[in-house]
């Protein structure tokens, strides 16, 4: 038994010594864009962090002991971030990001190989937290909300909803055998769930389209996050090469396709860091991570797609096809909890019949409306 | 038991858990990939010997939501590309008893494979958009069906992204986001 002690203890000290007694080598680097100051920490392996806010400072918590060769780095040329203190706490690092006036973390992602953790700054739009401002200061107004700044920055109970009816005007959407249109089912669908919701609840109902009319899918995003709402709904009619395929089933945006997002951001950073010549452009830049505005809202759209499926088989009596994730463009830059609706199949003759009547439609409308009084309940109790 | 053999044997312990937990992850089981097969054969008067590959194409059925399979086997050309090319005439052409999820008239206008990205591109013709049977199924049982079985039949290829025209498209038929690559889900195999 002794001797298995010993081998384990030197096996372990093998292993594990080296890299519990070498230190991070870590390197901090920023660089500002038209509306936020990203600040990147890059290591020469994976390292866990914590994060506290105070008053004019940030301050992350690593896990482990970094080799920083400065105490202080200045932040250069960003209108948000002063200066980055260093500090060693027994094994560990601490470090201090210093604001120059009221800024705030609008995201934070970690990247792969190398590893990466990113913070994105943006002001913030309430400076309380700040000392009172002085004449010499005058306190100013924060800036309009950009595109990539649309989501709140701390979540308010729900209030307005967005109801986006699919298709529209010359994109008639799927069309059955009878030649049923899919814009014209998701378009009463949409109305009668709007006055369900107004009638119900009293909270504010926007919609995409409320006519026969063509509205592009990055439109129908920015009138969403333009409006501030807190929910997208987005309704449609399916269709499927095999004709048997009936039922219905709710997406939500999937994570592998954000991921790749993230791969391309960290190269395009990468690029530019290594070749002073090439530069991001705002504009792209802001286009990616306007791409990616759905990923911070991923866990509750995928609670709100689980309430409205579990109403929609309960009321429908049809094929639960499930809760299903995949790259909708509409949901992707959407930055609210947001969801796909597939209520039945157009293509699907028994289906396709159904959607021509009112009651079939009423029902659908009032699978989404309890589906989302549900999460309206669960979210605005996680926010008490 | 002292205390300090106590505190090596439950450090032991805990470092056994970890190599045990590092080994189960670097031999989980990794996503299945078929292996095409080499077949030499002889033509009519055994002089000359051609190369055939066999691949496992997957198709679907109106009796089933999964991708069915079925083997046939092509001629291996010099060029890869042409393999690949070999192999998506194939699957554009169908096969009897089963559905081919992609609309009448639709053909490959060039195809080529970025080695450095582990991607295949695909750039079709303007028939893909225009007689698109529109519907988030229709689109994801097309994009599904090129992509998994490229990527089920050839190791090299790790993503798929699709062309219409020669030029990227934001969508198929107005839902899911064409302008991005796609991975493997054989999810939609059946036997997988």
């Amino acid at each position: 038994m002794k001797k298995f002690i010993r081998t384990s203890t030197l096996f372990i000290s093998i292993l594990v010594l080296p890299h519990l007694l070498t230190s991070l080598a870590i390197d901090i680097r920023s660089f500002d864009h038209q509306g936020f100051t990203r600040i990147v920490f890059e290591a020469d392996r994976s390292f866990t962090y914590t994060i506290q806010n105070r008053p004019g400072q940030m301050q992350v918590h690593l896990s482990d002991r970094a080799d920083f060769r400065e105490r202080t780095l200045a932040v250069q040329n960003s209108p948000l971030l002063d200066r980055v203190i260093h500090e060693i706490r027994g094994n560990k690092s601490i470090f201090t990001i210093f604001f120059k006036s009221d800024a705030t973390v609008q995201k934070s992602f970690v990247l792969e190989k190398p590893f990466r953790v990113v913070f994105d700054f943006v002001k913030s739009e309430k400076p309380a937290a700040l000392p009172a401002s002085t004449p010499e200061n005058p306190e100013k107004k924060p800036d309009p909300p950009q595109e990539t700044q649309s989501a709140p920055s701390k979540p308010k109970p729900i209030e307005t909803i967005c109801i986006d009816p699919g298709h529209g005007g010359e994109d008639l959407g799927a069309i059955g055998k009878s030649k049923l249109q899919e814009k014209d089912v998701t378009l009463r669908i949409s109305h009668k769930l709007k006055k369900l919701i107004e009638s119900r609840t009293g909270l504010r109902v926007i919609m995409t389209r409320d006519k026969d009319s063509e509205v592009s899918l990055n439109t129908r995003a920015s009138i969403a996050n333009n409006q501030l709402a807190q929910m997208f709904i987005s309704i449609h009619a399916n269709s499927s090469f095999r004709k048997s395929a009936y039922g219905s089933e709710t997406y939500f945006v999937s994570l592998k396709a954000t991921d790749q997002e993230s791969l391309e951001l960290a190269q395009k950073e990468n690029r530019n860091l290594e070749d002073p010549g090439e530069t991001i452009k705002n504009d792209e830049l802001k286009m990616i991570l306007w791409n990616m505005a759905q990923t911070e809202y991923i866990r509750e759209s995928s609670k709100l797609a689980e309430y409205i499926q579990n109403e929609l088989n309960e009321l429908l009596d049809t094929r639960n096809r499930g809760v299903k994730q995949a790259p909708f463009r509409v949901l992707m830059r959407t930055a609210m909890p947001a969801v796909l609706i597939e209520t039945a199949f157009i293509s699907n003759s028994r289906e396709e019949k159904k959607l021509k009547s009112e009651e079939f439609l009423d029902k659908i409308a009032f699978a989404i409306y309890n589906g989302i009084s549900k999460f309206i309940y669960y979210y605005n109790n996680i926010l008490k | 038991m002292t205390k300090k053999s106590r505190t090596v044997l439950l450090i032991s312990l805990a470092v056994f858990f970890v190599i045990l937990l590092l080994a189960l992850l670097f031999f989980r089981k990794k996503p299945a990939r078929f292996e095409p097969e080499l077949l030499n054969k002889a033509d009519v008067s055994g002089a000359t010997l051609t190369e055939f590959v066999k691949v496992k194409l997957f198709y679907f059925s109106e009796t089933s939501i999964y991708l069915q399979p079925v083997y046939r086997e092509i001629e291996v050309p010099e060029i890869r590309e042409e393999l690949y090319n070999k192999f998506i005439a194939l699957l554009l052409a169908g096969d009897s008893g089963h559905i081919t999820p992609v609309p009448e008239g639709v053909a490959l206008r060039s195809l080529y494979y970025l080695k450095n990205k582990e991607m295949l591109v695909l750039d079709f013709n303007d028939r893909l958009s225009l007689s698109f049977p529109v519907g988030t199924t229709a689109e994801l049982e097309f994009i599904y069906f090129m992509v998994d079985n490229l990527c089920y039949n050839f190791r090299e290829i790790k993503k798929v992204k699709f062309l219409i025209g020669g030029n990227e498209s934001k969508t198929l038929a107005g839902h899911i986001d064409l302008e991005r690559p796609f991975y493997p889900n054989f999810n939609w195999l059946k036997n997988e």
